[in-house]
């Protein structure tokens, strides 16, 4: 709609004393009627701009920017309820679209500045994201959809409505509105495609005030994100992190990066399911409330089932049915699902979250390795479109990104050789030893590692492994060959005495996946729970607790396995550049709020 | 094969006969060698079967000791009884398929002939220089023919060590033997899981409902087509999938804790969130959060996940259930019903590769298109009931239906119709009680009343009516969509009410609270809270647009043939064992 700025005035050859007194007087003429044109021109510019802002600001719409959200909300449904007493619906049931407003740019696109194609008729639907009147009769809206934008130039000539029918019409819709309008393709002089509606029907209405969208916001999803690249929540049009994750709704709606995320999400699950169908796996479904809560070390959730007078508890790990699964002769079979964790909230942690986790008969853990490299590093690549890199804000937005590459293989380490390597210790080979244990603690406080009590064999390497190898992981790495006292459910090792088959995958220093060559001796995996009890007796609540089922399954025979699990939402954060878990769940658990206080916030 | 399963009774253990009764009993019977220590009630004398007069735990125990003996000997000798791996070269299927044609008699042993298979010992024979094992794997069975000759030493290793129920890894050529039996004439193989405990019979076999579904392994060991019902269920589940996908839907997934039990009305879980410091309820539904999306600009989305309700078991309710819910912005119940049919004609192919599915004993047609019938037609149709005609007195309806109906109704049935609170409901219940079993093959159920749907769009054309409709096949619902309700006032007043009524009949419980009534009722004892923030939502905005849930397990039965849901899900709730 902006006049494009004219052109400067021709300036005189210079050789003008040669010209002709006849062409110079023409020459000057000419001059002036350009000055005047260019003027003109600029005082039509002028005015539209203050006609434009005049728009934005006039009584009217000034009013309701600066009205209060319960007025604006009140207002809104006084309209509706006269809608309705005048016998119209203002919901309608159905309205078709001919094509999406990415189809749209995509065909239109070619248009010459200025045509119209008055001819053709497409019906578009979207949301309105922008508003500005030029007086009664001709209005402008950008009308949004899945991260598209098309202009929407409403004039009360082009419209199957009269003059009054027109102005009933735009007057009442507002940002956030959406709208199904049918109308003819065109280019504005300015060269905005745009649609020319003929027909203009609001088919849901927004009651609350919309924050407005920032203009860079609003680009066209062409430059869109691509995961592995880095984001700033930042510069969204709404930042505030406690409406976005309460209200995801207004973040998708206004943050069109947003969907992004989640769209990177199903992708990420939608390739570790074909990547394990592929190699024939079977996909399973094992209960999420349990008699006992088992295959992991975590305080359950617990609930009760009225009609059996049952106490159940929320699921773990899905690890111990999965077995019983491989023991019953599904070779391999893996399940992708939520987990549920009676613990506090914080950056990595949701008292719910999802994960993979296959079994896979006949193979070891040095196989998992193997799976794990290629599947990650394939995704990766998949992803990204043709890359094993991605850039990620480790320290924080303020800080520069740092590279994570994915290329295999992946760097293995030892956990125990690479622990006395790093920290210089010379650990008691029996870790079950009182001697072990003191040697533990006498490192710890050496280097002074907190361990809060219990100060358990196993919880005084976790924190020491914590510190000095999971800090060196930031490219994936393999810490392997855990004790068997800290793995409960992992075969021992084939060669390594006290240790077992076992990985942990490190990304960024912190634990994606988990895996190990699966304990089947009954036998031993009952000793294992015992010392577990003991742990537990020690006041480790978060040691393992015994599943008798499980160890009838196993005296069944279950064949030689290895089996693994991952973690989906640690995984969506690296790859969508999120430091907050909450980023990558459509609804995080949060405490408790009123709505109006979330409403109020808004207004900020 | 069939040779060898023969002779499965004649093997050489002594303790054959007491195998089956000893399983078939009692199975928990490692619950009390470890009771010690917790308060598990103790597996003995649970049921009266013929066959429990004897008792078989010590035969069972002898078992276990006996092969935990043989696990120590193997140790001894070197060799670890629970192997770390073993490459398999071909699963058994490939193997018959491959040497398919082989003749009677043949055997084939160059280079590429060599192979090497795994799986479990289902049947075993020996002799003195001969032994035939079969084994199982994931794909199909196969005989092992081992002979002395060519295992040297291991052939003494095999008679002594290996037990029906091993896992065994082997390597050899292939035969086929004068009987036409394939087999794999083993140069060498491996135990690589021992099993203590000994498998169920194959003939007599896993007869008693209850182990099959509390140790579904041993169910599955015994009956491999109990694995193909959920090979079937992840074909299912996979083609849903992907039909979804290629129509552009996204999948998310949505909390299975939340504030508010909404999308349904149910008795909900209760948990509690030690860190948050409050009650938590599992979700009922997940229709309110990916209505949340579609406000929030996603246009196709679904979520395949499970849904918790706090129920009575039966062969048709398990306390956890897996459905699929779609939201699609901009289209209305018709064209859910065209994605219904889509849905479960491409899983029926997928299953079948035909569309007409046999159902216990029923042939069912899913042919394209099914009949779409509104309720009142197929109320009028089946029972001769017309409601257009009754109008709106409640009591005049209740009558005609009552003398209409009497003499095929039981006092529960009369009770209810008698207990309605509007004609919405009685229709309702009429073709709850008359109609619904009758819908065998596939049919739409179109234009629910308002006052049973909370959460639909009132009708364009008919007044008191809702854009809702329900699939039946086999006379159980499978299916459920509308035209979403999109008006925010609309939906909180309807919420509102279903509220009031809730709470009503609460009042009403606790008055007449320990008459047997009550005790009837006891399921709407709960709390229907309000979810403010999906009414919020709503104020927001949401497009035009129709949803619908497909329960994934009743889709599984059917195109499985199974009788009950716990035939379909691995593990299903049962009830404390006493």
């Amino acid at each position: 709609m902006e006049q494009p700025p004219s052109d400067p005035p021709v300036t005189a050859p210079a050789a003008s004393e040669t010209i002709s007194k006849n062409a110079l007087k023409r020459e000057q003429k000419k001059r002036e009627r350009e000055e005047e044109k260019r003027k003109k021109d600029e005082e039509k510019a002028r005015r539209a701009a203050e006609m434009r802002s005049a728009q934005e600001n006039r009584p009217a719409a000034a009013d309701e920017e600066d009205m209060d959200p319960t007025q604006y909300l009140e207002n809104r449904l006084k309209y509706l309820s006269t809608e309705k007493e005048e016998g119209r619906n203002p919901y309608p049931h159905k309205f078709s679209a001919t094509m999406t407003i990415k189809q749209y740019i995509k065909e239109y696109e070619g248009l010459s500045d200025g045509q119209h194609l008055d001819d053709v008729s497409v019906s578009l639907t979207g949301k309105i994201m922008h508003k500005r009147s030029s007086g009664a009769k001709l209005v402008f809206y950008d009308l949004h959809d899945d991260g598209f934008k098309v202009q929407v130039m409403a004039d009360a000539s082009k419209s199957d409505l009269n003059e009054a029918g027109f102005d009933k019409v735009h007057s009442n819709v507002k940002r956030g509105d959406i709208v199904g309008i049918t109308g003819f393709p065109g280019k504005s002089r300015k060269g905005e495609l745009s649609i020319f509606p003929k027909t203009f029907v609001v088919l849901s209405h927004c009651l609350h005030m919309m924050p407005r969208q920032k203009s860079a916001a609003a680009a066209a999803a062409d430059n869109a994100w691509l995961p592995g690249k880095t984001r700033n929540p930042e510069a969204y049009t709404l930042k505030d992190q406690e409406t976005r994750y309460r209200l995801r709704h207004l973040d998708l709606m206004l943050n069109t990066e947003v969907r992004e995320i989640f769209r990177t999400r199903s992708k990420i699950i939608s390739y570790v399911r074909s990547f394990l169908d592929k190699l024939d796996f079977l996909e399973v479904e094992t209960p999420m409330m349990n008699m006992i809560a088992g295959g992991a070390a975590a305080r359950p959730f617990v609930t009760h089932h009225n009609d059996l007078n049952m106490r159940l508890f929320m699921r773990i790990a899905p690890e111990l049915y999965l077995k019983k699964l491989v023991v019953g002769g599904l070779n391999r079979v893996y399940e992708i699902g939520k987990q549920f964790r009676n613990e506090g909230i914080d950056l990595t942690h949701n008292p719910e979250f999802t994960t993979c986790e296959f079994y896979m008969a006949y193979k070891d853990y040095y196989d998992l390795m193997e799976i794990t490299e290629n599947m990650l590093s394939g995704m990766v690549y998949e992803l990204t479109k043709g890359s094993y890199k991605i850039k990620y804000h480790a320290d924080g937005l303020d800080k520069d990104p740092i590279e994570i590459d994915f290329t295999p293989p992946f760097r293995r380490i030892d956990m125990i050789e690479g622990l006395e390597e790093m920290a210089g210790l010379s650990i008691p080979k029996d870790l079950t030893s009182a001697e072990a244990n003191q040697y533990l603690r006498d490192a710890c406080l050496k280097y002074e590692i907190k361990c809060p009590p219990p100060e358990t064999t196993a919880r005084l390497l976790d924190k020491l492994v914590g510190h000095f190898l999971e800090e060196t992981c930031v490219n994936p790495t393999f810490i392997i060959n855990h004790p068997e006292i800290m793995s409960p459910l992992a075969k021992w090792h084939r060669t390594k005495p006290g240790l077992t088959e076992r990985f942990e995958l490190f990304i960024n220093k912190h634990e994606l996946a988990n895996a190990y060559t699966e304990l089947n001796d009954p036998v031993v995996q009952r000793q294992r729970f015992a010392d577990q009890l003991k742990d537990r007796q020690s006041g480790d609540d978060e040691a393992m607790a015994l599943d008798e089922t499980f160890c009838t399954a196993l005296e069944y025979g279950l064949p030689p396995t290895a089996g693994w699990g991952l973690g989906i939402d640690r995984l969506t954060m690296l790859l969508t550049d999120s430091q907050n878990i909450k980023e990558v769940l459509l609804f995080p658990a949060m405490k408790p709020q009123d709505v109006v206080s979330q409403l109020n916030h808004l207004q900020v | 094969m069939v040779e060898a399963l023969k002779l499965l009774n004649l093997t050489w253990n002594p303790l054959k006969n007491n195998f089956i009764h000893a399983f078939r009993r009692t199975p928990r019977t490692l619950l009390i060698r470890a009771s010690s220590s917790s308060t598990t009630s103790s597996g003995r004398n649970r049921r009266n079967s013929p066959s429990s007069s004897t008792t078989s735990t010590s035969d069972r125990e002898s078992i276990r000791a006996m092969r935990l003996k043989k696990v120590e000997e193997l140790r001894s000798k070197g060799h670890n009884p629970y192997a770390y791996e073993w490459n398999k070269t071909h699963s058994a299927n490939q193997l018959q398929d491959i040497y398919k044609d082989l003749g009677n008699g043949e055997e084939t042993n160059s280079e590429n002939d060599h192979v090497s298979i795994a799986g479990r010992i289902i049947a075993r024979r020996a002799f003195g220089k001969l032994a035939f094992l079969t084994l199982r794997d994931d794909s199909g069975t196969i005989q092992l023919y081992c002979e002395k000759e060519r295992l040297d030493d291991q052939f003494e290793q095999l008679k002594a060590y290996v037990d029906i129920g091993d896992i065994l890894g082997a390597r050899g050529t292939i035969k086929r033997t004068e009987k036409g039996e394939l087999s794999v004439c083993v140069l060498s193989f491996a135990i690589l899981t021992k099993s203590l405990l000994p498998l169920p019979d194959k003939y007599h076999g896993l007869t008693d409902i209850d182990i099959r579904y509390r140790q579904r392994y041993v169910d599955m060991i015994a009956n491999p087509e109990v694995a193909d019902v959920f090979r079937k269920r992840a074909k299912v589940v996979s083609e849903i999938r992907r039909t979804m996908d290629s129509l552009g839907f996204v999948e998310v997934e949505t909390p299975v804790l939340q504030g508010e039990a909404g999308g349904a009305e149910a008795r909900p879980f209760v948990t509690y969130h030690n860190s948050l410091g409050r009650d938590l309820y599992l979700r009922i539904a997940t229709e309110l959060h990916l209505k949340r999306m579609l406000v929030g600009g996603f246009e196709k989305v679904y979520e395949i996940g499970r849904i918790f309700r706090n129920e009575g078991i039966s062969t048709r309710h398990n306390p956890e259930f897996t459905t699929i819910e779609m939201y699609e912005a901009y289209s209305d119940y018709q064209s859910m019903m065209n994605l219904a049919e889509e849905i479960v004609t491409q899983c029926a192919l997928a299953v079948h590769g035909k569309l007409t599915v046999d159902y216990q004993g029923v042939e069912i047609c899913l042919e394209r298109p099914w009949r779409r019938e509104t309720m009142h037609n197929l109320v009028k149709e089946i029972s001769g009931i017309d409601f257009d005609e009754l109008g709106n007195d409640l009591e005049v309806a209740k009558q005609a239906t009552l003398s209409t109906l009497g003499k095929n109704l039981d006092n529960k049935d009369k009770a209810s119709i008698e207990a309605c609170q509007s004609a919405g409901h009685l229709l309702n219940e009429v073709f709850e009680i008359y109609v619904e079993p009758k819908l065998i093959q596939p049919t739409f159920v179109l234009d629910y009343p308002i006052e049973i749907s909370p959460l639909a769009k009132p009708h364009r054309r008919s007044t008191g009516l809702t854009e809702r409709f329900e699939l039946f096949i086999c006379g159980r619902e499978l299916g459920n969509a509308f035209s979403e309700l999109t008006d925010p006032i609309d939906q909180r007043g309807r919420l509102e009410n279903q509220i009031r009524q809730h709470e009503k009949k609460k009042a009403a419980l606790s008055t007449n609270g320990d008459k047997k009534e009550g005790i009837e009722n006891e399921d709407d004892s709960y709390d229907v809270t309000l979810d403010e923030d999906f009414l919020t939502a709503l104020e927001y905005g949401m497009p035009p647009a129709s949803g619908m849930g497909l329960g994934i397990d009743r889709l599984v039965m059917l195109l499985t043939n199974s009788p009950s849901i716990r035939d379909v899900i691995a593990f299903p709730v049962l009830k404390v064992q006493q």
